[in-house]
């Protein structure tokens, strides 16, 4: 095991590698020059020149690369080009509070809608089935911004059941995070219960399960103690993939609701050309990724005792 | 202080923490009378910001978000009148305005005594010291500092004997902001200094209204160091007690601050109420709180609930909840006129289009760029993509700038398919045959951009001509424009750096060509010398003549297309008190607030 970790770490190298190359050449070869989105309208040759030698812009493309290397090597990223501040500090700020705004719907989610599938596919092609097939595709046909903005309108403004927007720190967030937990639980809904009873179908329609059935074991202990536990590697495949995308927030609830997480700092930076902020989030996104995979993986030898990791 | 002070602040401003809540209260206590529990109910105003700032350290923003947020807690040398229009410099930090010495170049300013730094750890005590002409020179240094990029140095470029020496300088080697000394920069005593300007120079005085030539304190600077930003320590009316820079910035009174409310104003602000406060010691609210809130959604419902005090209005609730008026003008409609107030005023921005005078098509035709002038089709853009929200220009100037049409009597000719077609004909592409699709930059490619360029190109198409657009985002537009990479061009305006009309005509300056701000890379001698000649004379019959020389070359020769001075518009609770909307300074501490009309809500 430890040697299937480390041989999979060493591979993350050169993915970890090209993602930096990729992301240093869109921006920095092919983005907007960040020295004149920092200087203005006002901006003279001098001053062009003096920014872009503070910055490191006069060196060479390799070595601005290279420099690029060492600060994803250390994490530290320097500073924002618009701000001046640490992106150390921001970044952690912000994906703490980026994960209050996913981690509780995601983890809530996971369990309540791996059992509503369970339920659907108990009863399947019954009318609850049919219903809730048709009512799941129509929610996943409307966009979450349609969401977001009706649901702020309805249960906010109108009913005054919740916050319009804010954030405070602490535990009196959980007011102003409670509406957008809401739209992100019914927004997954409709995905992932139609995936997970798609897969408890196909367990379901297995030699095993046949013969658990005519062993005579009830349809609930068919579906908790047969078909769950052999599905669980797509669930595992699909929930994991989706952490790392937790720490970088959600772009449209962090908008919306006025929450200072990464989601608003990354669109922020991208409007106001902070390449610093770009290029650290797109590489810690990549990083994240490899390691979650990672995890997925070791995941499935717990899930699955037939899977060997070699 | 009382801890119900402290609860009931906690009430009105939810995320209040305890701390806060205590130094706030601590605060309002020092305005209570002795022997007094705190008498009055604070008065908190509700803003949402729309963007998040750069810096509150004065030389590193020069965005208008910032520079609003700078002007709360830093006073300025000199500083525009509130009520007065057109637009007028006051003192603020200064006694009185600066002394012109006989030579004209030697400005020697007093600081008004008694004006103190607020409160804060890096003062010894933590008591905020006076502020002395050290501080100015200090600041103004500081400003120079090559490495230390001020984006408005320009304002003082070339200005103050020795100063680009100065920052030449400290573009080489580190340079001691209190010590170093600057020919033109002289300490009389401890509350005068003197400046020695490189010619005579009355635009000078402009330049010490700008939020990034405010003073600062260097213990500020030395303890803040690269937190300096969001720590500003100040003389302003305000004092920063939390700096979120993407949550909630929330301000208390400067109970020290040195400015009382103006006693006169313009024609009808009297009678429109806003000199009730004449005299009364300002900042008059108690405390500003301000979350970030981008989204037009959200910001509107919290206002609509009575959770903000004013806001901008935008297109989506614009045709929701207002109407023209025969004359024109702007009303809400019956449902929402019975519970806010609406305000538009003109801004000081102007858009235009640049034409590429290097360009061999465009450049070396006359009459194709009079038949370009004569396809746009301003007055229809503001009535359809701006629901009104302009007003067509027929001068460069901001029209509430002395020098501006109202003064020049300028004439400008509007859409004229016909006289473009006949123009065109004359240019040699009848009915645009032969001339191939123009190149016409544009800098942003948001859905508004796309729109307007939809806009233009079926009016131009009336009459045959052909545009490809290219969007990009504004400073990748500007380094095409700047590098002639481009026919025509719609980069977004000019906003004034201060209210003097020299500001816009020096866009069409030989002498500002790349990298300067004459996109259209225009060089007219006889503009040039009527520019040179009224740059820096004050304004009057023989200023504004020149000013019609160049409107009327501008018209001729069409190195740019005027379009319109932006319109500013907003809604604001019938609780806010002393609003009238001013460009050029943050209205925040002349404003009021009814507070028992605020509780009962709306």
């Amino acid at each position: 095991m430890l040697a299937y970790i480390l041989r999979r770490l060493l591979l993350a190298v050169p993915t970890v590698l090209g993602v930096a190359l990729l992301t240093f050449l869109l921006f920095n070869a092919f983005g907007p020059d960040p020295v004149r989105a920092a200087l203005g309208n006002h901006a003279t040759p001098e001053a062009i020149a003096n920014l872009r030698a503070q910055w490191g812009l006069d060196q060479s493309l390799p070595m601005q690369f290279v420099e690029f290397l060492r600060q994803i090597v250390t994490f530290d990223y320097g500073k924002s080009y618009v701000t001046q501040e640490d992106l150390g500090q921001q970044l952690k700020a912000g994906a703490w509070v980026s994960l209050s705004v996913t981690a509780p719907p995601f983890i809530v989610g996971g369990i309540v809608n791996v059992l509503l599938a369970l339920v659907i596919a108990r009863w399947r092609d019954g009318l609850a089935d049919k219903a809730s097939r048709a009512l799941f595709i129509a929610g996943m046909s409307i966009s979450a911004l349609v969401y977001v903005l009706v649901l702020q309108y309805l249960l906010a403004y109108k009913l005054g059941w919740f916050p319009i927007s804010g954030y405070v720190s602490g535990p009196g967030a959980v007011v102003y995070l409670a509406l957008p937990w809401l739209i992100l639980l019914i927004v997954a809904m409709g995905p992932d219960i139609r995936l997970y009873r798609t897969l408890f179908l196909d367990e379901a329609n297995a030699d095993y399960v046949r013969t658990a059935r005519s062993k005579g074991a009830s349809e609930g202990r068919v579906l908790l103690r047969h078909v769950l536990p052999n599905a669980w590697i797509p669930i595992i495949t699909n929930n994991v993939t989706t952490l790392p995308f937790l720490i970088l927030g959600s772009f449209l609830m962090e908008r919306f609701f006025s929450i200072p997480g990464i989601g608003s700092l990354t669109i922020d930076a991208l409007a106001r050309g902070d390449l610093p902020i770009l290029k650290a989030v797109t590489v810690l996104g990549a990083i994240a990724l490899v390691l979650f995979n990672l995890l997925s993986d070791l995941l499935y030898a717990w899930a699955d005792p037939r899977v060997r990791l070699s | 202080m009382s801890f119900d002070s402290q609860a009931h602040l906690q009430r009105l401003m939810p995320g209040l923490t305890r701390r806060e809540a205590l130094a706030a209260a601590g605060s309002f206590s020092l305005l209570s009378l002795p022997g007094m529990a705190l008498a009055q109910e604070p008065k908190v105003l509700h803003y949402g910001r729309l963007s998040p700032f750069d810096s509150l350290d004065p030389i590193r923003q020069f965005d208008l978000d910032s520079s609003e947020l700078v002007q709360l807690c830093y006073g300025t040398l000199l500083a525009y009148a509130y009520l007065d229009r057109p637009y007028k410099l006051e003192p603020d930090l200064l006694e009185r305005l600066p002394e012109v010495a006989a030579d004209k170049v030697t400005l020697t300013l007093r600081l008004r005594k008694g004006i103190r730094f607020h409160d804060n750890a890096c003062f010894p005590g933590g008591k905020g010291r006076e502020l002395v002409a050290d501080d100015v020179l200090y600041s103004i240094k500081r400003y120079a500092d090559a490495k230390l990029n001020s984006k408005s140095w320009f304002a003082m470029e070339g200005a103050v004997v020795g100063l680009d020496a100065f920052r030449a300088a400290s573009a080489k080697a580190p340079v001691d902001h209190r010590t170093a000394p600057v020919e033109g920069l002289k300490r009389i005593d401890s509350h005068t200094l003197s400046i020695k300007l490189t010619r005579e120079n009355p635009l000078f005085l402009f330049s010490l209204a700008i939020s990034s030539t405010t003073a600062v304190a260097h213990e500020a600077v030395a303890m803040y160091g690269d937190q300096f930003g969001v720590n500003p320590v100040g003389t302003g009316p305000y004092m920063i007690s939390k700096a979120e820079r993407k949550g909630v910035l929330r301000f208390l009174k400067n109970p020290n601050y040195h400015q009382s409310y103006p006693s006169t104003g313009a024609p009808g602000d009297a009678e429109k109420g806003l000199l009730k406060s004449a005299g009364r010691k300002l900042p008059l609210i108690d405390v500003l709180e301000m979350p970030l809130i981008e989204e037009p959604q959200p910001g509107m419902l919290k206002f609509l609930k009575g959770e903000l005090d004013w806001r901008g209005v935008d297109r989506a609730n614009f045709t929701k909840m207002v109407r023209r008026k025969p004359d024109g003008g702007f009303e809400l409609t019956p449902e929402f006129a019975a519970k806010f107030e609406i305000y538009n005023v003109l801004g000081v921005a102007v858009t235009y289009i640049n034409l590429n005078m290097k360009d061999p098509l465009i450049g070396g035709n006359k009459a194709l760029r009079q038949a370009l002038l004569h396809l746009t089709d301003t007055q229809g853009e503001i009535d359809v993509l701006l629901n009104g929200l302009g007003q067509k220009l027929k001068s460069i100037v901001p029209l509430e700038f002395p020098g501006s049409e109202r003064d020049t009597g300028a004439t400008y000719p509007g859409y004229d398919v016909a006289r473009a077609k006949a123009l065109l004909a004359q240019a040699g592409f009848p009915d645009g045959k032969g001339l191939p699709p123009l190149l016409y930059r544009v800098a942003g490619t948001s859905s508004t951009e796309r729109t307007a360029f939809d806009f233009a190109k079926a009016r131009y198409a009336a009459a045959g001509v052909q545009l490809r657009a290219e969007f990009s985002d504004y400073p990748t537009a500007i380094k095409a424009a700047e590098a002639g990479n481009f026919q025509i061009a719609n980069l977004g305006g000019w906003v004034a750096d201060y209210p003097d009309a020299e500001n816009f005509y020096q866009l069409l300056y030989g002498k500002n060509v790349a990298p300067g701000p004459n996109h259209s890379a225009f060089a007219n001698a006889a503009y040039d010398r009527a520019y040179e000649a009224a740059r820096l004379m004050s304004n009057g019959p023989q200023r504004f003549a020149h000013f019609r020389t160049m409107n009327d070359i501008i018209k001729d020769e069409v190195p740019m297309i005027l379009r319109a001075n932006n319109v500013r518009f907003g809604i604001r609770q019938k609780w806010l008190g002393n609003f009238k909307r001013n460009e050029l300074v943050p209205e925040y501490k002349y404003l009021d607030i009814d507070m028992a009309a605020k509780k009962k809500g709306i």
